[in-house]
């Protein structure tokens, strides 16, 4: 069996994105050079009531009969990532998509009202967006779902990574989709960890999340194939580490040890010490026991040098696609040396005493980085992006 | 000094992990790197000589433990057993109201008993696949013998994951309010709660991840357990699957049609434990056929054939003694496989089909991945492919081999 071989680079040739900030690359980071969030009334479930209301909404979509909501935010982002990386060879390329939902808006519909089809609800388990994508792109090279949590899009495009390590697939589509649906919405609201003002990571004065949809996609090949084919690569994935906290169910494990073993895990694949890295893409929910734990393994792999943002701050948490999303966002900052802020950070809490960029962005100059995303059941991802 | 040992003690290794009778690339790697020496370009020169040493160098991971809550057989000689009976589990569904259905029959976990694996406080946070899944763990892991480090990683697979609890979850939500609904039922609502649940018992602290890509599932999550082996990223890993038949999926797929369900949990411990192993995984391949639509199979045999010869060729082989069908009753699908294995094979390959037995989706896909492990252990072949062709079009492939 072939191992994933370290030594061999993973490029970056293609990114697409679309979230409640921007439906593009373009539009994304012109929100965050403007510090203005996606953050609205919720609108998706007119009729129904839940104890917040507001949320991280994309908008309307192209209708499309056999595809749920989430399939469709999955074929926007991987169209653009696609166009972007120009021609590649499709009957190599796999799919890998990381979503907590998949289609189980449509599967709520369907329980509802029995109105939707019932091969839509076929689609609920998640495997959905990497077959709505293969399908849409004709990509011969193998489909690939991670239901991870909210630590699924940062699995699949590791999991994408090391499949072109070891030579499974030459070409990786890799990203993670979720649509707002019901269930994520009222069962974070039970869990109280959803805060009823726009999320506020790091603050003094955070209560919670703020949810959110979209989807994102980067398109990785291994170094050498991209520069033969002539391709632009934006950036180079140098490392991906994974843990569990095998702590509790849905809360994070409180000093951080989880998170940090991700974080740890990604710079020894790069090879990497801590001072190397340059900035953080944190997990940053916005709850008092996320931050607080991330702050703490941040705190505990590279002091309190490094600087951290959540911009989750913009687009809410977008759950089985955060990894995705965020890695888009780490590209683009890499791509304009541009450190994207903490919106609503008025005053930093007792336990979160980093740098987190408040505010504006912030023009640096930045190597290496790293992407968090953390999950349900104490998954943990970490990604090392670095500047071409 | 940044020492790479101390990096990778993140998961408290202490030493580079060794898959089987070969040391993979990681070990030449993992020669000390001071602070000093940690640019990337230093350590990619390093590293490609590593590399160019150890190119196609076999290595290969051992299966030590085996856990199964199959319908009609719990444990893993129970399963044996059955398996070389033959005897079909499938039979009339009574969990659940079929009438008006076309279809009546399933593959259910009859005799499964929860409370003699699950401590009675824990099994109450647990939803049916965390129990399933948890109870497959506990099997394999005594199997296989010894204890289980805290470097172990969890990868499963499940085709459909927690319907169920979705469902469960929106009856309560429209009988008391979207403010009211148990927290409980949301937390179990993720696909990897059972994966989280057998970390949080024994302590398992590597990666922990749930691959759901339908009927190739269970060897999705085995194709990355092993790359993340073999990359040294963690020294051992629970690969599993599990699966649970519930009344609005048999209604959805009896809907499309097809083939009986099944349910269940399986679970490998993989190098880990004192028990010699039963069978070593050796290759795998992945592919899609591109003529699939999202909810069937295509028609182009050359991808399946494709993703088998991808497994022979992972596996350094040029044939296998015998291939465990991915055949699950469907016309589409069986014709479909049927052609890729002519094609590639001629009629000279025994083809053993199981899921006459357990139905499809059973353990997530792992009990036939598990059959065909037994089959091995049991000197009835040495090497043997396995196939599963996902709705959809997906692809996987793995050879085991003794």
């Amino acid at each position: 069996m072939r191992t994933p071989d370290l030594a061999t680079r993973i490029a970056v040739t293609g990114a697409g994105i679309i979230c409640a900030i921007g439906r593009n690359k373009g539009e994304v980071w012109q929100s965050i050079v403007e510090s203005r969030d996606g953050i609205g009334k919720l609108t998706r479930f007119p009729g129904e009531t839940f104890p917040t209301d507001i949320a991280a909404e994309v908008g309307e979509l192209p209708s499309h009969k056999r595809l749920s909501r989430t399939d469709r935010l999955a074929v926007v982002a991987a169209s653009e990532a696609i166009t972007q990386a120009g021609e590649f060879p499709r009957e190599r390329a796999i799919v890998s998509t990381g979503t907590s939902t998949g289609g189980l808006l449509e599967g709520e519909d369907f329980y509802l009202h029995g109105r939707t089809r019932a091969s839509r609800v076929l689609q609920q388990p998640t495997s959905g967006p990497s077959d709505a994508v293969a399908r849409a792109f004709h990509l011969g090279g193998g489909v690939l779902s991670n239901a991870t949590a909210c630590a699924s899009a940062g699995a699949a495009i590791g999991m994408a990574a090391d499949f072109l390590r070891s030579h499974h697939a030459d070409v990786a589509i890799a990203g993670g989709s979720d649509a707002l649906c019901r269930l994520t919405y009222s069962g974070f609201n039970v869990l109280q960890a959803v805060d009823p003002a726009p999320c506020k990571p790091f603050a003094a004065d955070r209560k919670g999340i703020t949810l959110g949809e979209g989807a994102a996609y980067l398109v990785l090949e291994r170094w050498d194939d991209a520069i033969a084919r002539g391709a632009t690569i934006l950036a180079e994935l140098c490392g991906y580490g994974a843990s569990c906290d095998a702590h509790h169910p849905t809360a994070p494990a409180e000093d951080g040890s989880g998170a940090q073993a991700a974080m740890r895990g990604a710079l020894a694949e790069a090879s990497l010490a801590p001072d190397a890295i340059d900035y953080v893409n944190a997990h940053g929910t916005g709850t008092l026991l996320n931050d607080s734990a991330e702050t703490k393994a941040l705190r505990s792999t590279f002091g309190d040098r490094v600087p951290v943002s959540s911009t989750k701050s913009y687009f809410g948490h977008t759950l089985g696609a955060a990894g995705g999303v965020e890695a888009v966002i780490s590209v683009l900052a890499l791509l304009h040396q541009t450190a994207p802020p903490t919106l609503r950070l008025a005053k930093s809490a007792d336990d979160c005493t980093l740098d987190y960029i408040p505010h504006t962005p912030r023009e640096m100059a930045m190597t290496n980085m790293l992407s968090n995303t953390f999950g349900f059941g104490g998954s943990n991802v970490s990604l090392l992006f670095r500047r071409v | 000094m940044w020492h790479r040992h101390s990096c990778l003690c993140a998961l408290g290794r202490p030493e580079p992990v060794c898959i089987g009778s070969f040391s993979p690339g990681r070990t030449d790697k993992s020669v000390c790197a001071t602070r000093d020496e940690t640019t990337a370009d230093v350590w990619r020169a390093a590293t490609a000589v590593a590399a160019l040493h150890n190119a196609h160098r076999m290595v290969r991971v051992p299966i030590n433990g085996i856990g199964v809550i199959a319908p009609g057989a719990i444990g893993v000689d129970a399963f044996r057993a059955q398996l070389a009976s033959g005897a079909s589990a499938i039979a009339p569904v009574d969990r659940f109201d079929t009438s008006g259905l076309r279809t009546h029959d399933a593959a259910l976990v009859r005799d499964f008993k929860p409370k003699d694996f699950i401590a009675p406080m824990k099994m109450r946070r647990m939803n049916g696949l965390s129990r399933f899944a948890v109870a497959a763990a506990k099997l394999a892991i005594d199997d296989a013998g010894g204890a289980i480090g805290a470097d172990t990683g969890v990868a499963m697979g499940t085709a459909f994951g927690p319907v169920q609890t979705s469902v469960e979850y929106m009856k309560e939500y429209v009988e008391k309010g979207a403010a009211l609904a148990p927290p409980q039922l949301f937390a179990e609502s993720v696909a990897n709660a059972p994966g989280s649940h057998i970390a949080i018992e024994w302590g398992l602290r590597g990666f922990n991840v749930t691959i759901t890509q339908r009927e190739s599932s269970a060897l999705a999550a085995a194709m990355y357990a092993c790359a993340q082996l073999l990359k040294g990223s963690a020294r051992a890993a629970l690969i599993g699957g599990v699966e649970e038949v519930n009344e609005m999926l048999f209604s959805v797929l009896d809907r499309l049609g097809g083939c009986a369900m099944g349910e269940g949990s399986a679970v490998l411990v993989a190098n880990a434990g004192t028990r010699k192993p039963y069978a070593w995984l050796s290759g795998f391949g992945i592919a899609r056929d591109t003529t699939a639509t999202i909810s069937d199979w295509g028609e182009d045999a050359s991808a399946v054939a494709r993703a088998m010869r991808a497994a022979l060729d992972d596996a350094e082989l040029d044939t296998v003694d015998a291939i465990y069908a991915s055949a699950n009753g469907n016309v589409r699908a069986d014709r479909l496989e049927a052609r890729a294995i002519e094609a590639l094979f001629g009629d000279r390959v025994p083809i053993v089909k199981t899921k006459q037995i357990f139905g499809e989706y059973a353990a997530g896909g792992m009990l036939q991945f598990v059959a065909a492990i037994l089959a091995v252990d049991e000197q009835r072949y040495d090497r043997v492919l396995v196939n599963s062709l996902s709705a959809g079009g997906g692809i996987v492939c793995a050879v085991v081999t003794s």
